[in-house]
C-alpha cells in the first residue's frame, strides 16, 4: 500500500511545487514588464514619458492670456505659475509662489510674502519686481486680458523687499484673489519674445521648448523646479482642430489627452475600458446664447424674453451634452455665492409662452446665429436652438465661423446678431464675471449693452472687501435680476470641463483656471 | 451665292445647310452610346439618384430639417430607414433631400462654367490678343489645387451653396476654354472653315456654323467628367464645412455628420455614400461611354 501511496504523494508535491514555481515565474515576469513600461499604476506613480495631449485652438501669442485657446491654457498653466491657487471645490486662496498674505483692514492693501527658493526657467530669482511686471503687463488694453480693469485697479507697488510685495487698491477689491489665482507670472526679461511666440518663461514644472505654430508645443521637465518634481519628462500640445480628428487620434494612440471631443465621443469613450473619461467639478463652463444689441432687431426685450422662453435647455443637456450639465438661465454653478435656484428657473422652457410674445411683436427679420465652426456640440446646440426658434416663430440664419475669427468678434464686440459659445469665470467671485468677462463685463461687452444699475450692481459687488458675505450675496440678487431683465446673454447650461484619456494616463487634474494640471500626472499601463 | 459656296464648301454633316440642326450624322452614335452597355447603366445610375431627389417630397417620411421629438440618435428601423441625427432628424429624408442640393450644384454649376468657358475659349482661340489673357489667366486658376481655391474662396465669401458654386464655376472655366481652344484649333484649319473664310464669311458666323458644332463631342464627354468632379468638389466641401450651411443637407454634408458618429452608429453614412458612389459613377460610365462612341 505504501510503495503504490508512495509516487502519488510524491507526484502531487511536484505537481505543486511546479505549480509554485510556475506562477512565481510568471508574476516576475509581469512584474518585470510592468517596471519595463515605467511600472503600473498599482506599483505606484512612476517617472517618464511624454504626454500627448491634444488642443482644439491654436495659440495666438497676442491672446495668450484670454483663456480662449486649449494650447494657451495648457501652456500657461504648466509653464508658468500664479501666486496663489484656489482649489476647485472652494474661494480660499492656498499658497503658490506666495507663502502668506495680509489683508489691511480698510481692504486697500494687501501685502504677500513670496517664496524665496523660486527661480525663473532662464535661471534668474523670481522677486517682487516680477510680480508688479506682471500685474502692470495685465493691466496694459494692448493684451485684452479679460482681468484687465482689476489688474488696473491696483495702482501701487510696494517691491522694496525682493521676497515681499505689497499692492495698494483704488477701491476694495471683492475678487483681488481671483486675479491672483489667474495672473500667470512671467518673465520681464522675455516679453517680447513672449509678443512673438518664440519663449515662455515662467517659474513652472515644465519649460517651455518650442512652438510651431498649427502643429504644436513641446514643452520639457523643469529640472530645477521649486517644488516637487513633475513625473513626465515632457508634454507635447498637439494642435488637433476637428474634434472628430482628436477622437481618432486618441482611438489610435497619437494622442494620450483630448481636450477638444464633443460630449458624444466622450460618452462613447466612456463606455470602453481603454480610455478614461474625468469630470471636474469647479471650473464649470456654460453655454449661452448672446445677443448684439447693436442690432435693432434684437432691442426689444420682449423678443429676447421669447427667445430665453422658447430654448428647450433640458434637450439641450441631454441629447447634446449627453446628460453631463444642468439647464440654466444665470450663468452660476451651484458651488458659487450667486446662485440662486429659483431665480434659474424665471425662464424655464414654455414654447406657448414665446409664441404669445412673438404674436405681440409682430413679424420677426431672420437673425443671424454665428457659432463656432467644426465643433459638433457647438453645431448641434445652434441647430436645436434654430429649430426651437423657428418654432415660435424667430426665423435664424446660421452662421459658422472659424474660431479664432469667432472670439475675435467676441472681444471686439462685432457679431451683429445672435451667438452661441461658453463661458468660463462663473466659478469665481462672481463680480470677476460681471467686470472682467468679454460677454458680461458691465463697461463693454460683446452685446453692446450698458445700464446705469447693471454697472451700479457690478461695480458694487467688485469694489468691496469681501466677495463672500452677506452684502456680497445682496448685490449678486441684484445683478441676477439685471441680467433675467435685460437678457443680452440668454443662459442655456453650466457644464462642468470633461477631459478624455488613454487607460494609461494617471493623476491629471483641472485647476480652477480650467488649465490642466499635470504637476503629478505619469504614464503608466 | 456666298450661302452656297459655303454649303458646297463644308462637308456633309459637318457644314449643315443654314435650317438644319448641326452634325445630323453623328448625334445618333452618342445616342446609341447612351442606350447600352457602360451608358446605359450610366443613365440608370444617375436616372435612380435623380428620380429619387426629384420624388423627394413624396418619398420622405419627414422633412428634411424636421427635429422629431425623442428620437435622438435612433439606429435603422421600420420608422427610421437610416436611423436619425445627434439633433432627431430623420437620416434618410434628409438623404432624399440632400440629392437635389448636389443636382442643383451637378446640373446648374457645371453648366454654366462650362458655357462660359466655351465662350472665353471660343474667343481667345479666335484673336491672339485675347487668347493670352485667357490662358494666363486659366494658368493662374489652374495652378491652384481644387480645394485651396474653395478654402481661398471661402474666407472671401463664407461658406455656403454659393461658394459651392463659385468654386465649381472656377474650376471648370479653364477646363472647358482650353478643351474649346484646343478643338477650335483643329476645326479651324480644316478646308471648310477654310473655304468659308475664303468666300468672307464673318468670325462670329464661322465659329457658329461650323467651329462649334464640329467641336461638341469632346465637350459633351467632359461635360459628364466635369459633373461628376462636382459631386466630389461639393462633397469635400461640405464634408470640410466650407460648403452647404447645416441645417440644409447634401450628400457631402450628410458625410460629414455620417463620419462624426462612424464608431457608434456607422449606417449614418451608408446612404450619402452609396448615392455619391452612384451619381459619380453614373456620369463617369456616361463620359466613357460618349468617348468610347466618338473614337469610334
Amino acid at each position: 500500500m505504501r510503495r503504490e501511496r508512495r509516487p502519488h504523494l510524491l507526484r502531487g508535491l511536484a505537481l505543486t511545487l511546479a505549480g509554485l514555481l510556475v506562477v512565481a515565474v510568471v508574476s516576475a515576469c509581469s512584474s518585470a514588464v510592468g517596471e519595463a513600461n515605467g511600472g503600473g499604476s498599482a506599483s505606484g506613480p512612476s517617472e517618464g514619458g511624454v504626454l500627448r495631449v491634444g488642443a482644439g485652438s491654436d495659440l495666438i501669442p497676442a491672446s495668450v492670456f484670454t483663456n480662449s485657446s486649449d494650447v494657451a491654457n495648457t501652456l500657461v498653466g504648466t509653464v508658468y505659475e500664479s501666486l496663489v491657487d484656489y482649489p476647485t471645490d472652494s474661494l480660499e486662496p492656498q499658497p503658490r509662489l506666495a507663502t502668506s498674505w495680509q489683508q489691511s483692514d480698510d481692504g486697500l492693501s494687501l501685502t504677500l510674502q513670496l517664496r524665496d527658493d523660486v527661480t525663473f526657467h532662464s535661471g534668474r530669482d523670481l522677486t517682487s519686481e516680477d510680480v508688479e511686471f506682471s500685474i502692470r503687463t495685465w493691466a496694459d488694453p494692448a493684451w485684452t486680458v479679460q482681468l484687465q480693469r482689476t489688474a488696473a485697479a491696483i495702482t501701487g507697488f510696494d517691491t522694496s523687499d525682493p521676497h515681499a510685495i505689497t499692492l495698494t487698491f483704488a477701491h476694495p477689491l471683492s475678487n483681488v484673489f481671483d486675479l491672483l489665482d489667474m495672473l500667470p507670472i512671467i518673465d520681464s526679461e522675455s516679453i517680447d519674445q513672449l509678443r512673438e511666440g518664440t519663449a515662455y518663461v515662467g517659474t513652472g514644472p515644465f519649460v517651455f521648448e518650442s512652438w510651431t505654430p498649427s502643429s504644436k508645443v513641446v514643452l520639457t521637465r523643469n529640472e530645477d523646479y521649486w517644488g516637487e518634481q513633475p513625473l513626465l519628462d515632457g508634454v507635447e500640445i498637439d494642435v488637433v482642430t476637428d474634434p472628430q480628428a482628436q477622437a481618432s487620434q486618441l482611438r489610435s494612440g497619437q494622442l494620450d489627452v483630448a481636450l477638444g471631443l464633443t460630449d458624444r465621443d466622450r460618452e462613447s469613450f466612456e463606455k470602453d475600458d481603454a480610455y478614461s473619461v474625468t469630470e471636474f467639478k469647479g471650473a464649470e463652463n456654460a453655454i449661452y446664447l448672446g445677443a448684439d444689441l447693436a442690432n435693432p432687431d434684437l432691442r426689444e426685450v420682449k423678443l429676447r424674453q421669447a427667445i430665453a422662453y422658447a430654448l428647450d435647455r433640458q434637450r439641450i443637456v441631454d441629447e447634446v451634452f449627453r446628460g453631463a450639465g444642468t439647464p440654466a438661465n444665470l450663468p452660476w454653478p451651484e458651488s458659487s455665492p450667486a446662485y440662486d435656484a429659483r431665480a434659474n428657473q424665471t425662464y424655464a422652457y414654455d414654447a406657448a409662452k414665446a409664441e404669445e410674445l412673438v404674436s405681440q411683436l409682430g413679424d420677426q427679420p431672420t437673425l443671424p446665429l454665428a457659432y463656432p465652426a467644426g465643433n459638433g456640440n457647438f453645431e448641434a446646440v445652434a441647430q436645436v436652438v434654430q429649430a426651437n426658434l423657428e418654432a415660435v416663430g424667430i426665423e435664424t440664419k446660421l452662421e459658422p465661423q472659424e474660431y479664432s475669427q469667432f472670439i475675435k468678434q467676441l472681444i471686439g464686440g462685432t457679431f451683429g446678431g445672435l451667438w452661441i459659445l461658453e463661458h468660463s469665470y462663473a466659478q469665481y467671485t462672481p463680480s470677476t464675471l460681471t467686470v472682467s468677462a468679454y460677454p458680461f463685463n458691465a463697461d463693454k461687452n460683446a452685446s453692446h449693452f450698458s445700464s446705469p444699475a447693471y454697472q451700479k450692481h457690478a461695480d458694487g459687488a467688485w469694489q468691496r472687501d469681501s466677495g463672500t458675505d452677506r452684502g456680497a450675496v445682496r448685490i449678486y440678487r441684484q445683478l441676477n435680476q439685471d441680467l433675467l431683465d435685460n437678457l443680452f446673454l440668454i443662459e442655456i447650461a453650466v457644464t462642468p470641463p470633461r477631459v478624455a484619456t488613454t487607460a494609461k494616463v494617471h493623476d491629471i487634474g483641472l485647476s480652477k483656471r480650467n488649465e490642466l494640471d499635470l504637476g503629478r500626472a505619469y504614464l503608466a499601463d | 451665292m456666298s450661302e452656297s459656296l459655303i454649303d458646297v464648301a463644308a462637308p456633309e454633316g459637318a457644314a449643315p445647310r443654314p435650317d438644319d440642326e448641326p452634325d445630323q450624322r453623328r448625334r445618333p452614335g452618342a445616342r446609341s452610346a447612351l442606350r447600352r452597355g457602360k451608358g446605359l447603366a450610366g443613365v440608370l445610375l444617375i436616372g435612380v439618384v435623380v428620380a429619387l431627389g426629384l420624388l423627394a417630397p413624396l418619398l420622405a417620411p419627414y422633412g428634411p430639417t424636421e427635429q422629431i421629438p425623442g428620437a435622438n440618435l435612433v439606429g435603422p428601423s421600420g420608422a427610421h430607414w437610416l436611423g436619425t441625427d445627434e439633433v432627431n432628424r430623420d437620416v434618410y429624408s434628409r438623404t432624399l433631400y440632400g440629392i437635389r442640393t448636389d443636382l442643383v450644384v451637378v446640373f446648374l454649376a457645371v453648366p454654366i462654367g462650362a458655357v462660359i468657358g466655351i465662350l472665353v475659349g471660343l474667343v481667345s482661340s479666335w484673336w491672339t490678343f485675347t487668347d493670352v489673357i485667357a490662358q494666363r489667366v486659366f494658368d493662374l486658376v489652374l495652378a491652384f489645387p481644387t480645394l485651396i481655391l474653395a478654402i481661398a474662396l471661402t474666407a472671401f465669401v463664407g461658406p455656403g451653396l454659393r461658394t459651392v458654386f463659385f468654386v465649381i464655376i472656377a474650376v471648370e472655366l479653364p477646363v472647358f476654354g482650353r478643351l474649346t481652344r484646343t478643338s477650335v484649333r483643329t476645326v479651324r484649319e480644316m478646308p471648310y472653315v477654310e473655304a468659308a473664310h475664303v468666300v468672307g464669311a464673318g468670325s462670329w458666323w464661322q465659329l457658329r456654323r461650323h467651329v462649334l458644332p464640329n467641336s461638341w463631342e469632346p465637350l459633351l464627354v467632359q461635360l459628364a467628367v466635369s459633373m461628376s468632379v462636382a459631386v466630389f468638389i461639393e462633397g469635400a466641401m461640405s464634408f470640410l464645412g466650407l460648403g452647404v450651411r447645416p441645417p440644409h443637407p447634401s450628400l457631402g454634408s450628410l458625410i460629414r455628420d455620417g463620419v462624426r458618429n462612424m464608431y457608434d452608429a456607422p449606417f449614418f453614412a451608408v446612404g450619402p455614400l452609396a448615392l455619391v458612389v452612384a451619381l459619380v459613377l453614373g456620369l463617369l460610365l456616361v463620359s466613357q461611354a460618349l468617348a468610347e462612341a466618338r473614337r469610334s
